[in-house]
């Protein structure tokens, strides 16, 4: 089985900050890191990998420097990372970035797409979807257990505010995993050796046929109007010495509320 | 000592000197400031609170104490492990969380002067803030107060490159323990005018003065750090490992950590979360600083092979914050997981010479399971600390466990004397250690601390039935 896995590189860190006069993030000051997320993705492939001897294939779209955390892939388990990179590329809304991707992924026997839930930069878990929509494969978001796998099919379940979902899809499919789905494993010390003695393979735009206005910011029509902080407004309620009772009180009352 | 009862005539006149705010005597407080975190330690209550705001205040407070008789016990935040903040002969409890200011930040000098009650995660965050590093850093670093660090010269996780609290502070002002004023060092790292006043007031646990300003060092914040998690086939080879690989380096690791089994499945109750390799007899951390990435890599290449080398059975590699966090959350539930399943226990803070480290964890098992009692050991493996932590098992009764425990202390201590160890590395001896401190020092070593004592507190008023 094939399986390709995003990856995205995001500032570490937190708390992203957004420069209020230009509406962008503020990357500078922070190093380059791995989307948490997609560690969780990865792991899943990684786990598949070695039960059902599959080759697992990480994608990144991003400057020249994402090499590095392709690498960090490898040394978690992937045995191939391919780099879409470009200035072409540049300035890429969730759109513009979900084609080229798709682009790159139609030429390559695959099986299994596994995406982070989101970014934790720009938080807005639409790549994954949005691809498999570019393929048209099955899309199946927010899948918080693998349940069962096999050459033809997949069995997931999906976390819903209400309950859980199960999913039986047929492959090839998307499916984009929350943190819940699986635990990241440490790299280890001969994973690391590997990744240092590995290549990754870089795409460029023409390479891969796409033409300047379908990518990159000509491709993006995201505009970004406005961005603001939410403010949060709690009511908090203090209850002390005497009162204490009454506080004891209100909180069984608000657990009970939430049993019901 | 003949001490006098805090009369309402006393509570009247530190009311005038700090104002009717900061003077408490109701039962809440009291019980509050009768105890800090340190397990098998009766809580004794105060007469009273004070909370100072300024140093005038302190030295105005002790004046009144020296007069009038009364025993003053000075507090930091209440994270203490070895009942130093605890006031056994009642008196008033003076507590410095209300001076808990940054007073001035001066990067060009590589110093921070900061007032007692700051809490030390400030002063590191602050310090990173400006690409600068205070380096002392002990594992209570995010509720533990600076002065507090400094009369217990706090240790932690990177004393094997950066040295305890004592390494790092350049100047002190203290409240001696008759009320004078004094300001000993300077914003500079060389400076032998006199007797080194200011490391003999660091670790002298409250009792030869109060601090009341305090000016510490710092360094480079380093830019590049990855964290090793190594499990090994056994336990002395785990930590034998480490001056065989140190040799070899070229360079100080800044964290070396030790957990045995217990520990780690301690830790992993807690969290509800495993880390590799959870039955190996034990498991260190390593932390590497470099100043860029290629170095960073070379460095833990060159770590991890010499481990495998040395009896690790695979080594596991953070170099990413979310692996470093996992590792170091990990390190640090041990501590919580004791106190949140295992209430009754008491953790200890031995140190001895490296090479002795896997006898001290070994011959602790054997002294836990002759007295029937449980035992974890974690600890500081780069500097020789090991918190050899007993643990009441559950279906004991207290007075069985209380005579078992102390048979277990007392074989601990004699061993660990003998190994050519000390009886704390960094948690102090306070009341909790103080009638083992005969174990480890002769009638003359503590008569001649004791002189010193009795010489700057004649009445001895300061933190009385501490040490010795």
């Amino acid at each position: 089985m094939n399986i390709i896995v995003f990856i995205k590189q995001v500032p570490d860190t937190d708390k992203v900050k957004i420069d209020p006069e230009t509406g962008t993030m503020i990357r500078e000051g922070f190093e380059a890191t791995i989307n948490t997320f997609d560690l969780h993705a990865l792991e899943l492939a990684v786990r598949i990998k070695e039960k059902t001897e599959s080759k697992v294939t990480t994608i990144s779209m991003g400057p020249p420097n994402t090499e590095d955390i392709l690498r960090q892939s490898i040394a978690l388990g992937a045995d191939e990372a391919i780099l879409l990179t470009d200035r072409f590329f540049a300035g890429a809304d969730t759109l513009a970035t979900s084609v080229a991707l798709a682009r790159a992924i139609e030429n390559i026997d695959f099986d299994l797409i596994i995406a982070g839930e989101r970014a934790t930069d720009g938080e807005t878990g639409q790549v994954g979807p949005e691809v498999g929509v570019l393929l048209g494969i099955p899309v199946v978001s927010y899948v918080s257990k693998l349940v069962e796998i096999d050459k033809n099919s997949i069995v997931v379940e999906r976390s819903v505010e209400d309950g859980i979902e199960r999913w039986q899809v047929e492959l090839p499919a998307l499916i984009a995993v929350t943190r819940a789905v699986s635990e990241p494993r440490l790299p280890t010390l001969s994973g690391k050796k590997k990744a240092m003695k590995s290549s990754v393979k870089k795409l460029s735009a023409s390479v891969l046929g796409l033409k300047p206005e379908e990518i990159g910011l000509r491709g993006s029509p995201t505009r970004v109007s406005k961005v603001f902080n939410v403010k949060v407004t709690r009511n908090v309620q203090m209850y002390e010495g005497e009162n204490l009772q009454e506080g004891i009180n209100r909180v069984v009352e608000i657990l009970r509320g939430y049993v019901k | 000592m003949k001490y006098s009862k805090v009369i309402e005539e006393i509570i009247q006149k530190l009311i005038e000197i700090v104002g009717e705010e900061n003077v408490k005597t109701e039962k809440d407080y009291l019980e509050k400031y009768s105890k800090d975190e340190t397990s098998e330690v009766k809580p004794h209550l105060p007469e009273v609170v004070v909370f100072a705001t300024k140093t005038e205040q302190v030295a105005k407070i002790i004046k009144l104490a020296n007069e009038k008789l009364i025993p003053v016990t000075p507090r930091g935040a209440g994270t203490g492990l070895s009942g130093g903040a605890v006031p056994v002969y009642g008196g008033i409890v003076l507590s410095l969380e209300k001076m808990n200011q940054i007073l001035e930040f001066n990067p060009e000098d590589l110093a921070v002067v900061v007032q007692p009650g700051v809490i030390t995660g400030e002063i590191q965050k602050l310090a990173e803030e400006h690409g600068l590093y205070y380096a002392g850093d002990p594992a209570s670093s995010e509720s533990s107060s600076i002065g507090g660090n400094i009369a217990e010269n706090a240790g932690g996780t990177r004393v094997i490159k950066y040295g305890p609290t004592s390494f790092h502070v350049l100047a002190l002002e203290v409240v001696t323990p008759t009320g004078e004023i004094v300001r000993y060092g300077g914003k500079m790292l060389k400076n032998v005018m006199g007797y080194d006043m200011v490391r003999l007031m660091v670790g002298s646990e409250g009792t030869l003065g109060i601090v009341t300003k305090i000016t510490l060092r710092l360094v480079p914040k380093p830019k590049y750090l990855s964290t090793l998690l190594v499990p090994f086939d056994s336990l002395e080879n785990s930590i034998n490992s480490v001056p065989k690989v140190l040799s070899t380096l070229g360079f100080l690791p800044s964290s070396i950590e030790f957990m045995d089994k217990e520990s780690v499945k301690m830790a992993s109750k807690f969290l509800n979360e495993e880390i590799p390799n959870m039955e190996s007899p034990a498991h260190l951390i390593v932390e590497i600083e470099a100043q860029d990435k290629d170095s960073l890599a070379k460095s833990y290449m060159k770590l991890g092979d010499e481990m495998m080398k040395n009896g690790a059975v695979e080594v596991y590699i953070a170099d990413n914050r979310h692996h470093r966090e996992k590792i170091w959350k990990f390190r640090k539930a041990i501590a919580e997981g004791i106190i949140a399943f295992r209430p009754t226990h008491c953790m200890e803070d031995v140190s001895v010479p490296i090479s002795k480290m896997p006898q001290i964890v070994l011959e602790a098992e054997k002294i836990a399971r002759n007295n029937g009692i449980e035992v974890l050991s974690f600890g500081h493996v780069g500097d020789g600390n090991m918190h050899v932590t007993f643990l009441k098992p559950p279906e004991m009764s207290s007075d069985s466990w209380k005579e078992r425990l102390e048979n277990s202390l007392v074989e601990l201590y004699k061993l660990t004397a003998k190994l050519g160890g000390s009886i704390t590395g960094e948690h102090g001896v306070g009341v909790k250690r103080r009638r083992f401190l005969k174990i480890f020092m002769t009638e003359e070593e503590i008569e001649f601390m004791r002189k010193i004592k009795k010489a700057l507190d004649p009445n001895m008023i300061l933190n009385p039935g501490k040490i010795f």
